[in-house]
Order: structure tokens, then C-alpha cells, then sequence
């Protein structure tokens, strides 16, 4: 991957999620703009790439949030490596498997964010979460995730 | 040892991250409440950023929400626009038929005054040109209508019925230059001629120059030639002119103003009798 890209990547990503998305709510929920770009980039250039690319965009994330530094961080670099990984064993090709793994991907990274947010004893009931926050944002994603593929942007980044 | 970093190169990339955060998450959770300099690094960077961009976006929505109160402003207009032509179209129909409830109860009285059986009509047309001045009414013969019978409403005399078709009848007005009609000044009981004047005005003309005529004299049907009964009220004089040899003459303002007759009662021929009564406003 080339760093030029890589850094408008990540700064585009993180610039959108931090003034574009606020703008964006729906019934208060938000579409998590880093999760599809990295789910996006990884299925592109790789565990490597993705995995970096989220490192750096939930860092951005946290330092922003003012949440627990490396919690988005984690999740989604995690999340940036399997999907990295995936090409390796699935047909990603057809446009409904990286919408598909963006909703996914949604749905584990607030699942791993909750499940490390415990060290910090986060208080809010999971099934709460799933209801409110993280099944809409999925739902939310996958429509994100549809129009960047649709757009130019998406065809602007070359195939591995 | 750095070839096997190499070997497996996202395998080191990946530890190396996940220590990063498990790093960077550790420290906070021993030292809960203190800011790292990353973090704080990071938001220094980002935050003019934001707040630019947060600027934009007041700036547009301000612009939006206004656009939204002038659109939505333009519609009320209208609605209300609307509203009021509605409301005024029914205050006018109001009006009207308040108007045409007021003359029919007047009617009402005036036949309930009169001694004969009437027959009431509706003005359908008007022929208001120079030369000729009649009203079309909505009955006729097979209403059991007749010729020349006396037209009247509240105020005194119409006219005359000059034309009669089966359901309609042309009535011959007062102010017609063709008419002409026995009147007596009621005040001195002097006898002449009422006839019509072009321009809608009538004229009085008495036999005797010496007979004494005043502006506000009434001046009401004589009964004389059979076709208008007694005392139906024709006009006030209006101006009284200097005598020309044996004749006195002097301008009318009709009783009735034929321009806004709407309903007629028709008396039937061969009415006689003083119907002076019957107009007590006059």
C-alpha cells in the first residue's frame, strides 16, 4: 500500500467521523466511518494495511472521544486484520460481501470495545447496547459502506 | 530474530499493535483520571479542525432553518390568502342574502298592505339604454298576469307591464320617455302629468301655471284612467321650473330607485281605490 493513500486514509476517515458523521445522526445513531474504512482498505491491501489502518484510525477515535486511550484501537485493528485475512479463504469480489463484513465488523468491534470497556467497569447493560447502539449503527454502516462502493472513492483504490 | 519479524511480518505487525493498546489501556486503568500525552497530543491536532468544521456546519444550518422559515412562511401566506378570499366570498353571500331577505320581508308587507291580491315577480333583465327603460320580470300570462297592470314595490311605482309573453313580461319604468302618468301633488291636490325624462328623472307637468309647487312634495298617482289605483307614490319634486304659458312644470326624483329593484309585486287590472294607506312611509 502506498503511504500517500494510507495517510489520506486515515486523516480523511478520521476527519469525517469527527465533523461529517455528527451531522449525519439518524434517530441518534451515527455510522462508525473507521470500522468501513478499515473493513474496505484490509479487504484491498491486506491483514497488514487493514490492521495498521485501524490502529490508527480508533486511535484517533479515542484521543477525540476522550474515552480510554486504545480501546477503539484495539477493536479495530483486530478488526482490520481479519478482515485483511478473509480474501485468503472467501470470494470477496461481490459487492454484498464487504457490505456484509462492514455490519459485521460494526457489530464485533462494539462487542470487543464492551468486552474491554469492562476492565474499566463500564456500567451500561450489554442488551441495551446491542439494541440501541450497535445493531443500528451496523445497519447504519452497511449503508455507508454500500454508497462507498458506489461512489468513485470506492473505485479509486486498486484490487490486490 | 529479525528475519522472523520479517517472515511474518502482519503477525508481527499485529502484536506489535495489540501490545500497543493493551499497553496504552493498562496504563490508564492503574492510573484511572490522568490524561496521556497521546491523547492530548492528538486532540491539539484535531480540534481546530472540529471547530472549524462546527462553524460550517451552525453556518449551514442557520442557512437551512432559515430557507425552511421563509418556505414555510410563503405557504402560510398563501393559506391565509386563500382563508380570507373564502371568507370574504361567504360574507359577501352573507350580505346578499341578508339584503334580499330584508326586500322580501318588505314585499311581504307591502302585499299583506294592499288590498288586492298581488302577483310577485323576480327582475330577470334591464334595458337601461336612453331611449327606452324597462325591467324584465320572470312572469306572464300563464301566471295569470295582464297587460298594463300597475308594477310596484315598497317605495311606490315601478312601471307599467308593456310587453307580456307567456313566462316573462317586459315592464315599462317610470323613467321611460314614453311614459306617462295621471299624478297629484298630494300636499295641494294639484293634477297633472308625470312622464318619464331621459336621463331617469321624471317630470310633472300641471295644467294650471298658478298652482303652487315646492321642493319635498310628494306626488302620488291620480287613479285617473284606470291603469294606476289612487295615492301610489311616483316622486318628490326635486326642482320647480318658471311657468310657460298655462303650464307649470317641475323636475321628480322617483319614489323608487329603479336602478337596484330586484322583486316586483304586479297589481291586477281594474284596481281602484285609494291605496295611499298602503305606503305609510311616504
Amino acid at each position: 500500500m502506498r503511504l500517500p493513500l494510507y495517510v489520506l486514509a486515515v486523516s480523511g476517515g478520521a476527519l469525517v467521523q469527527f465533523t461529517v458523521v455528527p451531522v449525519v445522526s439518524v434517530g441518534g445513531v451515527v455510522p462508525d466511518v473507521p470500522v468501513v474504512l478499515t473493513v474496505l482498505l484490509a479487504l484491498r491491501y491486506g491483514a497488514e494495511a487493514g490492521c495498521l489502518t485501524g490502529f490508527a484510525l480508533g486511535l484517533a477515535q479515542d484521543a477525540v472521544a476522550g474515552g480510554p486511550l486504545g480501546l477503539h484501537a484495539l477493536s479495530k485493528a483486530l478488526i482490520g486484520f481479519v478482515s485483511g485475512e478473509l480474501p485468503r479463504w472467501i470470494l470477496v469480489a461481490r459487492p454484498i460481501v464487504p457490505i456484509g463484513l462492514a455490519v459485521v465488523a460494526t457489530v464485533v468491534d462494539g462487542l470487543a470495545r464492551f468486552a474491554l470497556l469492562q476492565l474499566f467497569h463500564y456500567p451500561a447493560p450489554l442488551g441495551e447496547l446491542l439494541a440501541r447502539v450497535i445493531v443500528p449503527q451496523a445497519g447504519y454502516n452497511g449503508i455507508v459502506a454500500a454508497a462507498a462502493l458506489a461512489w468513485p472513492v470506492g473505485r479509486l483504490l486498486p484490487r490486490r | 530474530m529479525l528475519d522472523l519479524l520479517v517472515r511474518y511480518r502482519k503477525y508481527s505487525v499485529l502484536t506489535l499493535v495489540v501490545v500497543a493498546a493493551v499497553a496504552l489501556l493498562t496504563a490508564q486503568q492503574t492510573r484511572p483520571g490522568e490524561g496521556l500525552w497521546l491523547a492530548e497530543g492528538i486532540a491539539t491536532v484535531t480540534a481546530p479542525i472540529q471547530t472549524a468544521f462546527a462553524r460550517v456546519h451552525r453556518g449551514a444550518a442557520a442557512l437551512w432553518a432559515g430557507y425552511l422559515d421563509w418556505k414555510h412562511l410563503r405557504a402560510d401566506v398563501a393559506r391565509l390568502r386563500a382563508e380570507t378570499a373564502a371568507l370574504r366570498l361567504r360574507q359577501l353571500r352573507q350580505e346578499a342574502l341578508e339584503a334580499e331577505n330584508a326586500r322580501l320581508r318588505t314585499m311581504a308587507t307591502l302585499r299583506e298592505r294592499l288590498p288586492e291580491r298581488t302577483l310577485g315577480a323576480e327582475v330577470m333583465a334591464r334595458d337601461w339604454n336612453g331611449f327606452t327603460r324597462g325591467l324584465t320580470v320572470d312572469r306572464g300570462r300563464a301566471d295569470g298576469m295582464e297587460r298594463l297592470s300597475a308594477v310596484l314595490v315598497t317605495g311606490g311605482v315601478v312601471g307599467r307591464v308593456a310587453v307580456l309573453r307567456r313566462h316573462s313580461a317586459v315592464v315599462q319604468v317610470l323613467t321611460d320617455p314614453a311614459s306617462s302618468i295621471g299624478g297629484v301633488v298630494l300636499r295641494t291636490r294639484a293634477q297633472g302629468l308625470v312622464e318619464g325624462v331621459a336621463g331617469g328623472r321624471l317630470r310633472l307637468k300641471l295644467a294650471a301655471s298658478a298652482e303652487v309647487l315646492q321642493p319635498g312634495d310628494l306626488v302620488v298617482t291620480s287613479g285617473i284612467g284606470e291603469l294606476f289605483p289612487k295615492g301610489l307614490p311616483l316622486g318628490r319634486v326635486l326642482r320647480v321650473y318658471a311657468p310657460t304659458g298655462l303650464f307649470r312644470t317641475a323636475e321628480l326624483e322617483p319614489a323608487v330607485d329603479l336602478t337596484s329593484v330586484e322583486e316586483v309585486l304586479v297589481l291586477p287590472r281594474g284596481t281602484s281605490g285609494d291605496l295611499a294607506p298602503a305606503f305609510p312611509e311616504s
